[in-house]
């Protein structure tokens, strides 16, 4: 299993020559531990400790990439089964089904909306991953005419291309040869030769299996011919099923390091009921799925997905931030209060909470404090007197007030002299400790 | 290669709450896994979604979910009426807003008569809600109590700063009771070992560890109802054992992403696929966290979810 | 253990007033009977002292100096106010300890102070925004303020490591990942890095009857994974100390023992 960063350090060389970009082998180790480095930044290791080390610092799923340039994405790396323990790391990618029985037009039309799919959420730019590419006609020459298709108009996007025939994947893949795509569709019949085309291709393995024993016994079979990087289907279709093997997956990979599972998997959600599919897709996003396959992608649709994403895999030792910014709380006049609070988003969630309660209209000022709530912001010295006060001036919100007061939160009644000698004319009042006494107070100046 | 399913078993369970009478009563809870994982344990009953009625009209809710109600909802009793005899509601959660003291300010009387009118006019089980006002719930949820009695209705919410009259209320009455504490795993045990010293049933609680809306804090509901879960089974800590409720109506129905105007935001697409979608993915998401009962307003994303419990069935 | 007394702070009411005006009497009365209950080292914390910090500091150190033949922990992150504070700090009874650097780059200049003034520093396991997860992260980060300790000439044996104990009440898995932190901190070199944690941080948020208790059981738990000092109530933990000592065979035992 795991070794320690101690235990790492003890084999490596121990020079401290920064090579591998850290400052110390100590510091490198200790990294190598959490999988944040790999082993072949180090120059100098060696080979006995490579031999040791490398099974000990491969990560139980194995870190793959789809697609190529700026918008591919990392898939596998994970260690944990529930996002509370620590953080999902590698986001799943959602992909798009093409079929090859698609009139150009037709098929042209998936391709812009993908491509057009981006949405801004929170200073993160999200949008459709990959297009899948499906082989439903069984002639290799519509397979291929898509795969041109598709890496002519979006030579960017990543392609997932699904066939049963070594021959149609070759003359697909020829389109993204180098462009790490993913050949879906190796099953028993056809292992060999897919896993031929994937190598020559240098492209990801899609097994299609029929049950986790298949499963398994597939990517066994798939390393013995030399494929390194998989992406695992059990055949599961149904959301109980989906849920029933990504569940074994995830856990026989994390729990018990069991390496022919230790692959990304990739959820099939496509329904004829574009609703309900999505909600098939919640199911792939919350429950360990790499890849997310959708018949559709309306727009409605994605945003909901690419949210839900975002929520699942946020880090929940970095507390969600809002934007330092000023935020208006129903429809403000120049007589309105004016608050300020951290960015800490269940600070702001809470507080703005309250103040719609209140139904006083009213300016929220929210500071940028790295996610921090208020009494531990301040002792961080991220939410201080001069801080504050550099934020209300640069705002320029006073030419929208009429009286220049600021409420500041009760745990930093300390504050209150200090911000006023460092914005001059202002004047601060101490509101309330905890969000809770907000309408309370709100009403009372009302 | 013959795969070895690692499977999990716990020592804990959730307990069986059955709210309603006869044979429109409905029962959830008593699964010793984690939710819809039947393939490693028992998972004897479905969740169940209850439909969201107000007592007075939806004034502040959006186009999208107010225009299924146009017809009916001038009244609470028409209204609980449609949602059972033409939606086919299993459950209906009547919320008594207008005894917020800042939306009518409806006596507890007031409050106390029109629960005995819909009453009167379903079936179904009936959960009764107050407004959010901690200290106005306390006056009119006792009240409630009173005209619920012998229906084994669920009452709420008891939190923190008012949960001593109303599990009197709901013990006197004998009750079922939904205790909410604020997306914290710790006061929620703490709030239900509180009722417990009461003297109040463990097994007549239901836990509502505050919903969210999806992009809105999602996540924090998300893991605490995990962690109240597993705590539950792999603990067996009795005071986590309740079924979970998420009241998801009312914390999607008021994000920008169910009103604004797809004209105004031509990326987000469709504005009334967007709002129901924007409540069945928040449902879901809970559905696979844990939660055993949802409050719901829009009959398509109800409908969907019921679709998506169906299809995680396996035969 | 070493125990360094954490009254005067300025989150304490009492203690704030006295800072305001200047007051040297119940500044000196409360560090005075934190020698007395075993505190080697005072922690001088004046928050983040936006204005007067300097002047602020030079007057704790100074004031508690005067009546405690103890070393000052000077707790600010005010770089200008430690730098105050370290140059009126008297020596003759011990180092002082700058609490403290960590990998958020707006403190690695109080390693400069530490290799200037030949003072002690406590390096904060946290870097900038985000807690750490668990005992490995807290590891990494270690290593990179101990890299970075060396390259500003501070000896690592002036580095004490806190791995940052949080609140029990809303991150109760942090405590187990704090005990296997100084366990493997004492690993990263040899001779073993020191250890420092600020207990009461533990039951922060919780009721009042049960806070000492989660203080000394942990306190306990933490000594006898080897923690080098704590920033704690000298009168909460003085016998916890004393007895976590005898037990792992640090002191010798003697019947009275408690009273030495």
């Amino acid at each position: 299993m795991a070794l320690t960063g101690v235990e790492i350090f003890k084999m490596l060389p121990k020079t401290n020559c920064k090579k591998c970009g850290q400052p110390t082998c100590l510091a490198f180790a200790m990294k190598l531990a959490q999988r944040q480095v790999s082993l072949d930044q180090c120059p100098d290791v060696s080979e006995e400790a490579k031999q040791k080390l490398g099974e000990a610092s491969a990560p139980p799923i194995r870190p793959t990439v789809l697609g190529s340039g700026e918008l591919a994405v990392k898939m596998g790396e994970e260690t944990v089964l529930f996002r509370h323990e620590k953080k999902f790391v590698n986001p799943c990618a959602i992909a798009v089904k093409i079929s090859d029985t698609a009139s150009e037009a037709d098929a042209s039309k998936v391709i812009d909306d993908v491509l057009s799919s981006e949405i801004d959420r929170v200073g993160q730019k999200l949008r459709i991953n990959a297009l899948f590419l499906s082989n439903d006609s069984g002639d290799g020459a519509k397979l291929e005419a898509l795969a041109k298709l598709a890496s002519t108009k979006a030579p960017a996007v990543a392609a997932i291309i699904s066939t049963t025939s070594p021959d149609a994947a070759d003359a697909a893949l020829k389109h993204y040869s180098g462009k790490n795509a993913v050949l879906y569709g190796a099953n028993k019949d056809n292992l060999e030769a897919m896993a031929g085309k994937a190598k020559a291709h240098k492209a990801t393995l899609g097994i299609a299996a029929t049950g986790l024993d298949e499963l398994c016994d597939l990517t066994e079979k798939a390393k013995g011919f030399g494929v390194a990087d998989m992406v695992i289907d059990s055949g599961a279709r149904r959301a109980g099923e989906i849920l029933r093997d990504n569940t074994y997956i995830r856990r026989s990979a994390v729990k018990k390091n069991f390496k022919p599972l230790g692959y990304p998997v990739i959820t099939f959600a496509g329904r004829d009921d574009s609703m309900l599919e999505s909600l098939i897709a919640v199911l792939g996003i919350a429950k360990y799925a790499s890849i997310v396959v959708l018949n559709s992608a309306e727009r409605w649709k994605n945003l909901a997905l690419f949210s839900l994403r975002q929520n699942i895999y946020t880090d929940p030792q970095v507390p969600m931030q809002v934007q330092q910014n000023i935020y208006k709380i129903g429809e403000p006049g120049p007589k309105s209060p004016f608050l300020i609070t951290t960015n800490f988003s269940l600070t702001y969630f809470i507080v703005s909470g309250e103040v719609e309660n209140s139904k006083v209209p009213c300016r929220l000022a929210v500071l940028d404090s790295e996610g921090l709530s208020v009494l531990t912001a301040w002792a961080a010295g991220k939410f201080t007197a001069s801080k504050i006060a550099q934020f209300i001036k640069e705002s320029g919100i006073e030419t929208e007030l009429e009286t220049k007061e600021l409420i500041i939160p009760g745990y930093v009644a300390i504050l209150s002299g200090s911000i006023e000698d460092k914005l001059e004319g202002w004047k601060i009042t101490v509101g309330p400790r905890e969000a809770n006494g907000l309408p309370a107070f709100l009403k009372a100046r009302a | 290669m013959p795969f070895t399913p690692p499977k999990e078993s716990y020592n804990g369970k959730t307990f069986e709450l059955t709210i309603g009478q006869g044979d429109k009563a409905v029962t959830v809870g008593g699964e010793n896994v984690l939710a819809f994982h039947a393939f490693e344990g028992s998972v004897p009953r479905e969740p169940a979604v209850a439909f969201e009625v107000q007592d007075m009209p939806p004034d502040d809710w959006p186009e999208t979910v107010a225009e299924v109600f146009k017809n009916v909802s001038s009244g609470p009793v028409t209204w609980a009426k449609y949602c059972q005899d033409s939606l086919g509601a299993g459950i209906i959660a009547l919320r008594l807003v207008s005894t917020h003291p800042d939306r009518g300010d409806a006596s507890a009387d007031q409050a106390a008569e029109t629960v005995r009118k819909v009453l009167a006019a379903i079936n179904v089980p009936l959960i009764v809600l107050g407004s959010n006002h901690a200290e106005k719930d306390a006056a009119v949820l006792v009240k409630v109590a009173e005209v619920l009695k012998g229906t084994n209705s669920l009452l709420g919410k008891a939190q923190e700063s008012n949960y001593k009259t109303i599990v009197a209320a709901a013990m006197a009455n004998d009750l079922k009771l939904i205790a909410m504490s604020e997306l914290d795993i710790n006061l929620s045990k703490q709030l239900n070992i509180l009722i417990g010293q009461m003297g109040f049933d463990k097994e007549k609680l239901v836990t509502d560890p505050m919903s969210s809306a999806l992009s809105y804090g999602l996540e924090y509901t998300y893991s605490v109802m995990e962690r109240i879960k597993l705590a539950a089974l792999a603990q067996n800590d009795a005071t986590l054992q309740a079924p979970m409720l998420a009241d998801v109506g009312m914390f999607v129905w008021k994000v920008k992403e169910t009103q604004a105007a797809e004209a105004d935001l031509p990326a987000w697409g469709s504005l009334r696929e967007r709002g129901i979608e924007w409540e069945a993915v928040t449902a879901t998401s809970f559905l696979i966290a844990g939660a055993d009962i949802l409050i719901m307003r829009h009959p398509e994303a109800i409908g969907a979810v019921k679709k998506f419990i169906a299809d995680m069935e396996v035969k | 253990m070493l125990i360094i007394g954490e009254k005067l702070s300025i989150i304490a009411k009492r203690v704030r007033e006295a800072m305001l005006k200047k007051d040297k009497g119940p500044i000196q009365e409360i560090a005075k009977r934190q020698w007395d209950e075993g505190s080697r080292m005072i922690d001088a914390n004046i928050g983040p002292a936006e204005d007067g910090g300097e002047e602020l500091m030079e007057w704790m150190v100074t004031t508690i100096q005067e009546v405690v033949s103890a070393p000052v922990c000077l707790d600010t992150t005010n770089y200008k106010a430690i730098e105050a504070g370290l140059k009126v700090h008297n020596n003759e009874w011990g180092r002082p300890l700058i609490n403290s650097t960590s990998n958020d780059p707006e403190r690695f200049p109080m390693l400069e102070l530490a290799a200037k003034y030949n003072s002690q520093i406590i390096g904060l396991t946290v870097g900038k925004g985000g807690l750490p997860a668990d005992a490995e992260e807290r590891c990494a980060i270690a290593a990179e303020i101990m890299a970075r300790a060396m390259e500003y000439g501070v000896p690592l044996e002036d580095i004490y490591l806190d791995p940052l104990v949080l609140q029990i009440a809303t991150s109760q898995d942090h405590a187990m990942h704090v005990i296997r932190a100084i366990k493997m901190f004492q690993e990263l070199n040899d001779p073993p890095m020191k250890t420092v944690v600020g207990l009461s941080n533990i039951s922060n948020g919780c009721p009042k009857h049960v806070r000492p208790i989660l203080n000394k059981y942990y306190a306990a738990l933490l000594m006898y994974n080897g923690l080098t000092a704590a920033i704690a109530d000298s009168h909460e933990i003085g016998e916890v100390s004393k007895t976590i000592d005898v037990i792992t065979g640090k002191t010798l035992y003697a019947h009275s023992y408690l009273e030495m």
